[in-house]
């Protein structure tokens, strides 16, 4: 999904930045306020951070022929929101704009905008769709990280569709290119990755399931009831 | 036993199911595995009429002189990503083990 160095008109650069600073800047106090008041929430911000950095970094060959990177970033929407995931996000995509020439500075606006924005803020949309539906919790973690990773694909085939419109049918003819060559690629990728984060969110709820209950990412009841059926605590503490 | 178990055997399946779409897809030997993100950079000269060749970048930037480099940046990007994992859940793992003797 990164839109090399140069490929971007720069009036386009400057938009998505512009778009991009407000959510980095929102995102830093979240998580400044959080090291000063909550650091027993830092583990958790660790593991979500580490899943978006070791994703992004496996290139999967997909069904098109051509090779893509999951985002990781659901797991993070869902524990921390929108803000802090992008600030994480930022920093995967700086380096990988520094250091491997995957994106470049100039260009970094706009990744920012589809990985570490938009497919999280997608993905937030489904998780509070979802959350008070009787909805498994683990479909719904799913359901997020799946959308998070599809919609960070989408948007960046938009950001290039608006930037180079086809002769023929302008802006929706290119999106609908950019969309076969992004968009397609990522599905198999996105579903391998939302079952992935989904048993690691299982995990964490069987190890830590208090955090969970602390952030309020799921309520009590539906973190106990996951856990009776896992096996984890007899059904009967489940429903007191 | 299989319900405990449900979410583990859904995610090895989905990775068999992946391993064995690349199996197929690559057998013919028809198609590169190059990034899509080449394959977009390759649609915008394209689009625009200008050879991938001459876009040059906006702000300089760091290219690694070989793939091998490159591999190496992205196994340390993973990698780091891998320690933090690791530390955590070991770290929740040893609280919990000591929460259940005491």
């Amino acid at each position: 999904m990164h839109i090399m160095e140069g490929f971007l008109p720069w009036q386009w650069c400057i938009v998505w930045w512009l778009i991009a600073i407000p959510f980095l800047i929102l995102g830093i106090r979240e998580l400044r306020a959080m090291m000063r008041n909550d650091r027993e929430y830092l583990p958790l911000l660790g593991v979500c951070g580490a899943f978006i950095f070791i994703l992004s970094a496996l290139k999967l060959p997909s069904v098109t022929g051509s090779c893509s990177h999951p985002t990781g970033t659901g797991l993070s929407t869902l524990c921390f929101g929108v803000f802090i995931t992008s600030v994480i996000g930022a920093i995967v995509l700086l380096f990988q704009a520094l250091l491997l020439a995957h994106g470049g500075l100039s260009t970094l606006g706009a990744n920012m905008v589809s990985m570490a924005i938009g497919g999280p803020l997608a993905g937030y949309a489904v998780y509070r769709l979802l959350r008070d539906t009787k909805t498994a919790m683990y479909l719904t973690v799913f359901l997020v990280t799946v959308v998070a990773d599809l919609a960070t694909y989408v948007i960046t085939s938009f950001e290039l569709a608006l930037a180079y419109p086809a002769q023929a049918g302008g802006v929706l003819a290119s999106f609908e290119a950019f969309f076969v060559i992004f968009a397609v690629t990522q599905v198999p990728l996105a579903i391998v990755e939302g079952c992935v984060l989904a048993l690691v969110f299982k995990y964490i709820v069987t190890l830590k399931p208090e955090i969970l209950i602390q952030l309020n990412v799921f309520s009590e009841d539906q973190i106990a009831l996951a856990r009776s059926r896992a096996g984890d605590i007899p059904p009967a503490e489940a429903e007191s | 036993m299989i319900g405990k178990y449900k979410l583990e055997l859904i995610t090895v399946i989905a990775v068999l199911a992946f391993i064995v779409l690349f199996l197929y897809t690559s057998a013919g030997g028809k198609y590169e595995f190059t990034g899509s993100d080449d394959a977009g950079s390759q649609k915008i000269g394209e689009l625009t009429g200008h050879p991938v060749a001459s876009f040059t970048p906006v702000i300089p930037q760091y290219v690694p002189p070989s793939g091998e480099i490159e591999s190496t940046l992205f196994a340390l990007q993973a990698s780091a990503g891998g320690l933090v994992l690791g530390l955590v859940f070991g770290y929740w793992l040893g609280q919990r083990k000591r929460v259940s003797v005491t």
